[in-house]
């Protein structure tokens, strides 16, 4: 009897005895993580409102940054995106109070180790995205420039600079990440030379001649054959 | 503060003349070709036409650095009595400073409205300094109607090359027209008469900093003047013949900043704009003749294949901007032969008030924007010089009243989508 008591019973007062203390913990988890789905909503829905009176759609719209949102398939307003993103801030916010409200030790260091690794994340998204938008902005200017000036080859010129405006950006985005940090910039530095280097020896060999011509009609001035006075 | 009146030789000078009737204007950049005979032309005009005026001459240059300031100090007519039946009374003043600000010809304009306003002149001209065809009438052409008829802006009338100034005779001409109801032929041809009022109220404006500064100031003159509801006229000036262009000069550049101009004065006077329903001709001054003009050199074929170049890659900006019937009518033309190539009067229309919108509307980035248009106006270019190649200067001109009846006509268009 003495043994069962042992082996049984007391193992399960224990956990009874624990479940109890750590219930009001839990309940009070639950309670914050509530308040803050509640909060979040509310204040979502807040900022929208300030944000639109404030006429930042419009703002962006005249930056341009709506137009390379919508390309990115983000089809939400700014004033949306970023009142979202504040309600999903909130709840975060909330959630890390929650669990910390739990005590349990395990937790706590899983969130010590995210809180501290979370201002890379938030750097490297600002990085990603300016990356995102500066590859977009320098194809289009690069593409038009280079229509502008007869170069047949411009779709490729535009998207040459675009990808590696995305790749730079990808690479410092990984390494702010701290992923792979030596191997991807290595990698990025191999692959980037490789492509510069096989570019000036297929201009250098199979271009020769197309440079040769352009550098004569340039010089014996062929290009401006045209004598329209446009304005 | 960025006033060259600030400059103490400019303003010693100032003291030392005092006030004065009539200002000439030179803008001029390395111009040491050409800039002698504008001299000597503004001099004897100055001389024969109005001999009992005080008279100034104001050179603003941009830093030229093949002597341009020197020829424009060291010119003075050899011999006046050949030309001249009358002696003048006083001195002519001459002023030849550089000027501040962003380079550009705007900037040059800024420093000579200052100095202007300085001397508290009743009239001013400003005239080109690459010009190979001016003559001392000129300055009597562009000064008179402002100081005996009370005109307040004069514009030039030349007679051009039906390929000189392709961007005043597709866009700028028949939107200026269509939007201001004031048939002012040549918007931006360069040589302008104003009175001393105007200039002061174009130092009022705060555009220095914009392309304004730049190849925008003609068409921000002219707008201002007319949308301001000063008097306005033109003088017939002649045959325009000027050193060409800088042939690495770069068209898309050029285009923006005009057009940019241009569609930044339509959004500022909106208001105006929206109400005017036609256009009526504004009083011409001096006697019109027929002058003979050299040939133009033109490729055509080179300038379908950069319209064509533009259909292929530009396609997706110009989708976001134009009405789907002409990206279809664009995308059927890049496809077409030579020989049947065909940029019709409707189609530019709708597509120069599509980009009108979608500037105001700032669509995508405003270079951006215009730039992409350059592909679309040689292709325009490229179809006009094409049903032009055999007409003679009076039917291309009654085509150019087309293409203005097509603006106006189609003006509806723009007024109903300007903020939808």
């Amino acid at each position: 009897m003495e043994i069962i008591r042992h082996i049984i019973i007391e193992p399960f007062e224990g956990l009874y005895a624990k479940i109890l203390s750590f219930l009001p913990n839990f309940l009070a988890s639950v309670l914050i993580f509530a308040v803050g789905i509640v909060l979040a909503v509310v204040f979502r829905a807040l900022f929208f409102r300030i944000f639109r009176a404030l006429g930042m759609d419009r703002f962006f719209e005249r930056t341009g940054t709506v137009e390379l949102l919508k390309k990115g398939g983000l089809g939400d307003s700014v004033a949306a995106l970023l009142s979202k993103l504040l309600g999903w801030g909130i709840l975060i916010v909330f959630v890390v109070i929650a669990m910390r409200t739990l005590e349990i030790p395990t937790v706590e260091r899983l969130l010590e180790r995210f809180l501290l690794y979370f201002p890379n994340i938030f750097v490297a998204a600002v990085i990603a995205l300016f990356g995102y938008l500066a590859g977009n902005f320098l194809g289009r200017a690069a593409l038009i420039a280079s229509v502008n000036a007869g170069i047949r080859i411009s779709g490729t010129i535009g998207k040459f600079v675009k990808y590696t405006v995305f790749v730079l950006a990808g690479t410092m985005t990984l390494e702010q990440l701290g992923i792979g940090r030596d191997t991807v910039i290595v990698a990025f530095a191999l692959v980037f030379g490789g492509v510069v280097l096989a570019l000036a020896i297929a201009f250098g060999l199979a271009g020769r001649d197309v440079a040769k011509e352009y550098l004569e009609r340039k010089l014996k001035g062929e290009e401006g054959k045209d004598e329209i006075s446009h304005l | 503060m960025n006033s060259i009146i600030l400059r103490t030789e400019i303003q010693e000078r100032i003291s030392e003349i005092g006030a004065a009737d009539i200002l000439v204007g030179i803008p001029s950049f390395n111009n040491a070709r050409t800039i002698g005979h504008v001299v000597k032309a503004v001099q004897a005009g100055f001389v024969k036409y109005f001999p009992d005026k005080k008279c100034v001459l104001v050179n603003s240059d941009g830093g030229s650095t093949d002597g341009t300031i020197g020829i424009v100090q060291d010119t003075a007519i050899d011999d006046s009595s050949s030309i001249l039946f009358y002696h003048r009374k006083g001195p002519i003043f001459k002023i030849s400073t550089p000027y501040h600000g962003i380079p550009g010809k705007g900037s040059a304009f800024r420093t000579i409205f200052q100095i202007a306003e300085a001397l508290n002149v009743k009239a001013c001209a400003v005239v080109d300094s690459d010009l190979r065809s001016i003559t001392p009438e000129w300055i009597e052409l562009l000064i008179k109607p402002v100081i005996h008829d009370e005109f307040d802006y004069v514009a030039p009338l030349y007679h051009r090359h039906k390929y000189d100034g392709t961007i005043t005779n597709s866009i700028v001409y028949p939107l200026t027209r269509a939007l201001y109801g004031k048939r002012v032929r040549q918007p931006i041809g360069g040589d302008f008469g104003f009175s001393g009022r105007l200039a002061r109220f174009y130092l009022t404006k705060d555009v220095w900093g914009t392309d304004v500064a730049k190849y925008g100031i003609d068409i921000w003159m002219t707008t201002v003047a007319i949308a301001n509801g000063f008097k306005v006229c033109q003088a017939f000036l002649g045959a325009k013949i000027h050193d060409p262009k800088d042939p690495g000069a770069d068209l898309s550049a050029m285009l923006y900043q005009v057009v940019s101009s241009a569609f930044g004065l339509m959004d500022l006077y909106s208001g105006m704009w929206m109400s005017v329903t036609n256009s009526e001709p504004v009083p011409t001054f001096g006697f019109q003749y027929a002058v003979g003009l050299e040939p133009v050199a033109v490729n055509v074929e080179r300038m379908i294949e950069r319209f064509s170049l533009g259909v292929r890659e530009l396609m997706d900006i110009w989708k976001e901007i134009l009405p789907g019937e002409v990206v279809e009518y664009l995308r059927g033309m890049g496809e077409k032969p030579t020989d049947s190539f065909h940029l019709p009067d409707g189609i530019w229309v709708e597509i120069i008030y599509s980009f009108a919108r979608a500037f105001h509307r700032q669509m995508i980035n405003e270079e951006h924007l215009l730039k992409s248009l350059t592909p679309l106006y040689i292709g325009r270019t490229a179809s006009f010089v094409k049903e032009t190649w055999e007409s003679g200067a009076s039917e291309v001109e009654e085509k150019i009243e087309g293409l203005c009846g097509m603006f106006e006509e189609k003006k509806s268009f723009i007024v109903e989508k300007w903020d939808t």
